[in-house]
């Protein structure tokens, strides 16, 4: 027993020692084997050829090495990213000017619409409108007829919707060939020198820039193509002149009617005491053949007609007087408005193909996404999906 | 050993834990290194490095001991001087130095490429060997010179276990969804999907290679069970590849393990075995 003991003391007494010792020669190892092998990954470092890529740039190939091509990557990230405000940039001005010269004959042709609206003919077809018939449907239609109509507006915004494909494809196709000669400029001299030919081989990618640019924003026209879409301020029915009307006058029509009835109780206020029913002069004179005829024989004599007529004429320019400039202001707004939605709507659509000309550029370049319609998994066993 | 088996009670659970707290380090220190960020995983490298070494240079080294000796005795006469020399020297333990860092490194670069899904096979592993060594030793110490009982027992313990693991690792890699490579080139499927690309560090070389192998032999097993043409050697390289990358994992894993029970066993001043076994000799 006492043997055991005293070997057992002794093991451990030198155990502690010899454990340090191991340790450190596992330590020791394990240095010795990182400096190795990292010496190893140094050369082998050195001596690996990155594999090459071949982009077509403007129309140039170009060769670069893996980190020059992570850097033009980057660079198109960038432009992707960038794409939709340039195009914007581009775009909006453009916008803007063709939408102000569309419009501008429709505000132009305001005061010749209210000119006849406050005008004995218009006053009385209106009130005849107001008592025979619904009146808003024959305003729209006035509106249409008398403002939309002669302004001109509505082959001017056919003509704008065919420009509009022409001039994006246009500026797209400048800001490519801009980006591509951008690009070119900067990458042609960081390019790997071409004497080594003797690698051609070693190209993993070859990718045509040109091509990859083109195609994105080709297939985006397609897609501007004008549908029934609805993007952003407006939707695209409004680019028809009827229905441009019909929201121009929806306010104005609401209003007219309402305008008409309190012309028409004022006149009825003042008329009543002069003559038997005014109504049915006013209406005998806008609508001979409408039931108010039957009344025509109540305004008998021309005296009493003459000065009814005069009269009529005062309150008529004295409404005019109270209520064009709002009416006016009205319909300005109205207009303004439109343009606004439109401006808002085209804007909206340069800004969607811009994004989605550029989603898809990034899809190009992200590696990550470019297989996107390949599935993400494989099992070796177990596929439940063959 | 049996009553207290059949009464399971909060000190025998204690007991347990404590008796196995050694494994328990070492596995919470190599799923803490696996799972952190690589600066931490860089920054500790080397010391994680070193235990694993010496963990697994301990159970290989006890392993290779025991068969030398008993070559020796079957072999050698009593009195030779031969016993001294071949017993294991400085040869032995570099030889086994070296295996352990390269199984090491092995290990290490698996684990920061394993998914998560992976750990609970390992931990259960761990169980498995343990429960196998606790079964084994029973059978063992009727048999077994009571002083090797511990060794024995272990060396008994690597083939089975690590068989195991090697079969349960080689399925789950079957079975687990793998990135979808076929119809891609090998450049491709590489440029895709091969990780520690943006550390230029040895770790990140590291991972690099063992990504490399991984996609390899994934691209290498897909396209050949796509294609069908599993004759291929091609196909051969991939089953290969997968056999030998899952075995010196799970090698280097059960290894490291047995360590840990080798280091704790020596590290025990009072280890009740070793008196048993002097009472036994002097008996």
């Amino acid at each position: 027993m006492s043997r055991g003991d005293i070997s057992s003391s002794r093991t451990a007494g030198q155990d502690l020692p010899r454990a340090w010792g191991r340790w450190g020669l596992s330590l020791l190892v394990v240095l010795g084997l990182m400096l190795l092998l990292g010496m190893g990954q140094r050369l082998l470092e050195q001596r690996t050829d990155d594999p090459l890529y071949r982009v077509i740039v403007n129309g140039q190939p170009l060769t670069l090495d893996a980190k020059t091509h992570a850097a033009l990557d980057r660079d198109m990230q960038e432009v992707t990213e960038d794409i939709e405000a340039r195009l914007m940039a581009r775009m909006r001005p453009w916008i803007r000017m063709r939408l102000a010269i569309t419009f501008a004959p429709l505000e132009a042709a305001v005061p010749g619409y209210l000119d006849w609206y406050f005008s004995l003919s218009g006053s009385y077809a209106r009130l005849g409108m107001t008592l025979v018939d619904d009146v808003e449907p024959w305003l729209e239609a006035q509106l249409h007829e008398r403002l939309v109509t002669p302004s001109g507006i509505e082959q001017a915004l056919a003509e704008l919707q065919r420009a509009y494909p022409k001039q994006l494809a246009g500026m797209q196709q400048r800001l490519v060939d801009q980006l591509t000669q951008q690009l070119y400029e900067r990458y042609a001299p960081r390019q790997v020198s071409m004497q080594e030919d003797a690698r051609p081989a070693t190209a993993v990618y070859v990718l045509d820039l040109d091509e990859v640019l083109n195609r994105s924003l080709s297939e985006e026209m397609d897609m501007t193509r004008w549908r029934a879409a609805t993007a952003g301020g407006a939707s695209l029915g409004m680019l028809t002149g009827r229905a441009l009307a019909r929201r121009l006058g929806a306010a104005v029509v609401m209003q007219g009617g309402r305008m008409a009835m309190r012309g028409l109780l004022a006149r009825l206020g003042v008329s009543t005491a002069r003559s038997l029913t005014s109504g049915g002069v006013v209406a005998a004179a806008t609508a001979p053949s409408g039931p108010g005829a039957l009344l025509a024989g109540a305004a008998t004599t021309a005296v009493t007609l003459a000065g009814f007529a005069g009269s009529e004429y005062a309150l008529l320019k004295l409404q005019e007087a109270r209520h064009r400039p709002a009416m006016q202001a009205h319909l300005l707004d109205e207009i303004d408005r439109a343009h606004q939605a439109l401006i808002e709507t085209f804007e909206a659509r340069t800004m969607a193909s811009a994004m989605a000309a550029g989603d898809r550029l990034a899809g190009r370049f992200s590696p990550a996404d470019r297989r996107d319609e390949l599935p993400h998994a494989y099992r070796i066993l177990d596929r439940r999906g063959e | 050993m049996l009553p207290r088996l059949q009464t399971p009670s909060w000190e025998r659970l204690l007991e347990l834990c404590g008796r196995h707290a050694h494994l328990g380090l070492v596995l919470g220190v190599l799923l803490l290194w696996s799972l952190t960020g690589l600066a931490f995983a860089e920054a500790f490298f080397v010391p994680v490095w070193v235990i694993a070494t010496q963990l697994i240079v301990a159970g290989s080294l006890e392993s290779a001991r025991l068969r030398r000796r008993a070559w020796l005795g079957q072999y050698l006469r009593e009195g030779s001087p031969w016993h001294r020399w071949l017993r294991g020297g400085v040869v032995m333990v570099v030889r086994h130095q070296l295996m352990g860092a390269g199984l090491a490194l092995v290990l290490l670069v698996e684990l920061r490429l394993l998914p998560l899904v992976y750990w609970p096979l390992l931990l259960l592993g761990a169980v498995v060997m343990v429960v196998a060594r606790h079964l084994l030793r029973r059978r063992l110490a009727r048999h077994v010179i009571a002083r090797h009982v511990a060794a024995v027992t272990r060396r008994l313990l690597m083939l089975p276990t690590a068989g195991l693991l090697i079969i349960a690792l080689v399925m789950a890699a079957l079975w687990l969804p793998q990135p979808y490579l076929v119809g891609l080139s090998w450049e491709e499927a590489l440029l895709d999907h091969l990780q520690g690309r943006e550390n230029d560090s040895l770790l990140g070389f590291f991972v690099r290679l063992g990504s490399t192998a991984e996609i390899t032999q994934i691209w290498v097993m897909q396209n050949a069970v796509q294609n069908l043409q599993v004759t291929n050697p091609a196909a051969l390289l991939g089953w290969v590849l997968l056999l030998l990358t899952q075995s010196a994992f799970a090698w280097a894993y059960v290894r490291l393990l047995v360590g840990a029970d080798v280091l704790r066993r020596e590290g025990r001043h009072d280890d009740v075995d070793a008196e048993r076994s002097g009472g036994h000799e002097s008996s």
